[in-house]
């Protein structure tokens, strides 16, 4: 009898602590965060061509790289940029590459300090010969080879941009600029 | 001679307000702060939340739910995200609510509503003046968590590539991002987890911590957690043990 009791208890007791478990919102986060993993390091080659003195592919790069997104970028983005992209038949605002957000370049606005200072690139890293155009590409597209522990973004490997794209932001901070 | 160099220092004075101005709080910005420092907007939202708890049977039907004393609530408050017994799992404040309300016989309020908002707000402000006393070994429940919250907080993900650390770690805080400087969570002048629920001048809004995760996940191109699962109460746990020590201020007036 008195084990009847005290089983009849135990199972109230743990029909109770289920019951507060299932009003209580819980929501397992597993299946987003599999979804949103960050693909391993990867090394890539520049695809042939890449490094280009074409105006307008650098005003794309120099674009990706002072904009957030097409959704807060103010003035309109050149020829062969857009600002929204269909996403799975939604239309959605295209991600730039906001690097003014930890470096600092010419023309910079409110630019950040997280990452090196960027003014003079061409003059002291390219033809200094400290870095080559294939440094700036790995770098850009993800700079884990270089510094795996680094604090900047990851853009190919993450397919935020394409090849392209990253040999638009790399033609863009290797240029010869006028502005200070 | 003399006036060339008061020419130069005021040319120099110049760029150093520019420069000012370009961070994130102009002087305008500044005095609106410390005005409202003294009368946060959402302390309105905290009275709110202390109409709500009345509805609940008050500080005293809770004290009864957590098992504590009346006069002993505050400094239990000051120990969550924990876990409980009755519960069986870890909880955030706000998810412990929900079950006190259950035990009540109310229908729990959605973690992203605004009366949870309230309710938690007051709820923590009771604890106010005390000091954030988590404790991550008190059993392995926590333990587990804090081991999850630090995996959470320093998992790189998204479109980008960044975990909470890119921006949050000891070698990069204090450093700016655009024109915000990157806060130390548990610095403090800070203490994020003592101050949140907080109302966010640049959102004309409180937010909980939780939410403040999330607007931080939705900047940098996070895949958002949701509110009260495991992962983000737990990325809570982490956060909170940093601010640990730390006197608690509900609500907290932030930009
Ligand atoms: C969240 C911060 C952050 C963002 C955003 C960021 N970077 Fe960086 N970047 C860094 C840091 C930090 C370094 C220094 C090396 C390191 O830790 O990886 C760096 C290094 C670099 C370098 C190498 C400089 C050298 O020669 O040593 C280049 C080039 C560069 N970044 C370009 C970019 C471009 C282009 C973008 C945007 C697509 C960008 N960065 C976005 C933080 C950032
Ligand atoms: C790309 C950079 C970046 C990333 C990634 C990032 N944060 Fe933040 N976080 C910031 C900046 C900048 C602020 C301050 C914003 C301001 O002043 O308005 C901030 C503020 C916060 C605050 C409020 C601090 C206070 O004042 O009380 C919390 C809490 C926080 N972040 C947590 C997180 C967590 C958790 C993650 C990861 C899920 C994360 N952050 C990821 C840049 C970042």
């Amino acid at each position: 009898m008195k084990r009847v009791a005290v089983v009849a208890l135990c199972a109230l007791a743990t029909l109770m602590a289920k019951d507060y478990k299932s009003v209580i919102e819980s929501p397992d986060a597993t299946k987003i965060l599999q979804k949103d993993r960050l693909p391993p390091a990867k090394r890539y080659t520049m695809p042939k061509n890449c490094i280009t003195t074409d105006p307008l592919a650098i005003a794309r790069g120099k674009y990706i790289f002072h904009n957030l997104n097409g959704k807060k970028a103010k003035t309109k983005p050149p020829k062969g940029l857009a600002k929204y992209v269909v996403v799975g038949g939604k239309k959605k605002p295209k991600q730039y590459g906001n690097c003014v957000a930890c470096h600092n370049i010419e023309g910079a606005k409110g630019p950040g300090n997280i990452g090196p200072d960027l003014h003079n690139y061409k003059k002291h890293f390219i033809d200094s010969g400290v870095r080559s155009y294939q440094y700036v590409y790995q770098q850009i597209a993800d700079a884990r080879v270089h510094i795996p522990n680094t604090h900047m973004t990851i853009n190919l490997t993450t397919k935020l941009f394409t090849p392209q794209e990253i040999c638009e932001i790399t033609s863009y901070v290797v240029s010869q600029k006028k502005e200070k | 001679m003399k006036k060339m160099i008061s020419i130069a220092l005021v040319l120099a004075l110049g760029v150093a307000v520019v420069a000012e101005e370009k961070l994130s709080m102009t002087e305008a910005d500044r005095a609106l702060y410390q005005e409202m420092l003294e009368n946060n907007p959402a302390d309105i939202f905290v009275e709110e939340g202390a109409e709500l708890l009345d509805e609940l049977g008050g500080e005293e039907a809770l004290a009864k739910f957590l098992g504590v004393k009346e006069e002993d609530l505050p400094r239990y408050i000051a120990t969550f995200p924990r876990y409980i017994d009755k519960i069986g799992m870890v909880v955030a404040l706000d998810q412990m609510l929900q079950a006190f309300m259950y035990d009540q016989g109310k229908k729990p309020y959605k973690l992203k509503s605004s009366e949870m908002d309230a309710l938690a707000a007051f709820v923590k402000s009771l604890a106010n003046g005390e000091k954030i006393a988590i404790d991550v070994n008190a059993n392995e429940h926590m333990q587990k968590a804090y081991e999850l919250g630090k995996e959470m907080f320093e998992l790189r993900r998204g479109k980008r590539g960044l975990s909470c650390n890119s921006c949050h770690s000891p070698d990069v805080v204090g450093m700016r991002l655009r024109m915000q400087i990157l806060p130390n969570l548990g610095d403090p002048k800070v203490k994020a987890a003592a101050t949140w629920p907080a109302y966010r001048m640049t959102k004309g809004k409180m937010f909980t911590l939780q939410k403040r995760f999330q607007q931080c996940m939705k900047n940098a191109l996070l895949a958002k957690l949701p509110l009260g699962s495991p992962q983000m109460v737990a990325l809570e746990v982490y956060v909170t043990n940093m601010a640990k020590g730390q006197e608690i201020h509900i609500p907290g007036l932030k930009r």
